[in-house]
């Protein structure tokens, strides 16, 4: 029988068996223990919304690291006074699977997504083809070979050769604009 | 300038931001953040970047697929409106792809994934002499007022139907503009689609068509307009 108060069982019941192993692992990445209990914290709260299907622990655990991962490196764009790119939080709410979290994403506001675009449409065109279909389409890389009519190999190297370009870009404009 | 790690592997962090398969990899990024600013700067851009997806997801992109027809390689391009491009003129995908970059500046143009299924399908019915109309929508923004106007009228016409340039310039309340609508359709961007060529002249011969009259020829005679055909003897290239 499931019951209200189940689904607070459960999320008591990751806090207890996962929440020293990610306050740490936050920790680690803030190189502040007081903000990243902060931030386990908020974490149950979005666990509970979320809801993530009771599934197997090693899901569960994979879900969490993930969030927590996420809203570890907010906090530092926050901290570098980045926050006015970030305008939503919705992906730890959104879905009602584990699958849909993975895909799940929060928003940029236009003006900076606007710029992420111009520097994918300036990508060479097999970069900017991979890039597409694996980082917004989310297509397996075998699919992604086949559309492209290369290798998986091929298509995974223009994969990462696009996505550093484009984080280089962006890069290039923080320092010479500040946050936009 | 800030030392780097001897572990600084910008693909792992790439690989967590893609979800690339790696049960393990927020852990391995927590511990490479802990150990190294670099690694931890750099999370911090790919995640920002990110978080992009989701607007380049909605927001403008101009899709492009390649796919085989009795014309040769035939590729066609649409926005999230509609249908922008077709062509089958033997221009390799560099030449297809710079084109519409040209047309829209600042927007990702891209391989499609699955939009395109219907263009290629209906097209290829069409070829089979399956289909007579085209259930599609067409995306004109961007081409003039009176290019729209000459495209607007010649989609109206049916499968099958012909009627002179002459006749398109009346419908559009500019008729004396008969050699400007030739020029007009002459760069429809969708040429099939919008059926530029069921636009002959007065004299019931042909009239031009973008990328040789043969292929005018060839789509008239699969809507049965032989009639036309006729007067200009054989048909120089029969559909396979």
């Amino acid at each position: 029988m499931t019951t209200a108060a189940e689904p607070e069982r459960r999320v008591k019941d990751w806090s207890e068996r996962y929440g020293p192993e990610l306050r740490r692992h936050v920790a680690a990445m803030l190189g502040d223990a007081e903000e990243a209990g902060d931030i386990v914290q908020d974490l149950w709260v979005a666990a509970l919304r979320a809801r993530p299907e009771a599934g197997d622990a090693v899901n569960i655990r994979a879900w969490l690291y993930r969030v927590a991962t996420r809203r570890a490196l907010d906090h530092l764009a926050t901290r570098r006074r980045r926050s006015a790119l970030l305008v939503a939080h919705a992906d730890e709410v959104r879905p009602a699977s584990l699958a849909a979290t993975d895909a799940a994403g929060g928003r940029l506001s236009e003006a900076a997504a606007a710029r992420v675009r111009k520097g994918v449409a300036a990508l060479p065109r097999r970069q900017r083809d991979a890039v597409w279909l694996r980082w917004i389409e989310r297509l397996d890389y075998a699919t992604i070979a086949r559309r492209m009519e290369a290798s998986p190999e091929a298509a995974r190297a223009n994969v990462y050769q696009g996505m550093k370009k484009l984080r280089r870009d962006l890069a290039e404009v923080w320092r010479e604009e500040g946050p936009i | 300038m800030m030392r780097r790690c001897t572990t600084c592997h910008e693909e792992d962090v790439i690989a967590w931001v893609l979800d690339d398969p790696d049960a393990d990899a927020a852990r391995k990024l927590a511990e490479r953040m802990a150990a190294c600013p670099v690694c931890r700067e750099r999370a911090v851009e790919y995640r920002i970047l990110h978080l992009s997806a989701e607007n380049l997801r909605d927001g403008r992109v101009i899709r492009w697929r390649r796919f085989g027809s009795p014309f040769g390689a035939m590729r066609v391009a649409a926005s999230t409106g509609g249908l922008v491009a077709l062509s089958w003129q033997d221009e390799g995908d560099d030449a297809f792809v710079a084109g519409l970059e040209h047309r829209y500046p600042s927007t990702p143009v891209v391989r499609d994934t699955d939009r395109l299924d219907p263009a290629e399908e209906q097209l290829t019915e069409y070829f089979g002499r399956l289909r007579a109309r085209f259930d599609l929508f067409v995306d004109l923004a961007g081409l003039g007022d009176f290019q729209q106007a000459v495209l607007d009228a010649a989609s109206g016409l049916e499968f099958g139907e012909t009627v002179t340039y002459t006749e398109i310039a009346r419908r559009i309340g500019r008729p004396k503009a008969s050699r400007a609508v030739g020029n007009a359709l002459g760069r429809n961007p969708i040429p099939i689609i919008v059926p530029c060529h069921r636009v002959v002249r007065t004299d019931r011969t042909l009239g031009g068509y973008t990328g040789g009259l043969r292929y005018k020829r060839a789509l008239l005679d699969i809507e049965g307009r032989t009639d036309l055909l006729r007067s200009h003897g054989q048909t120089e290239m029969p559909l396979a």
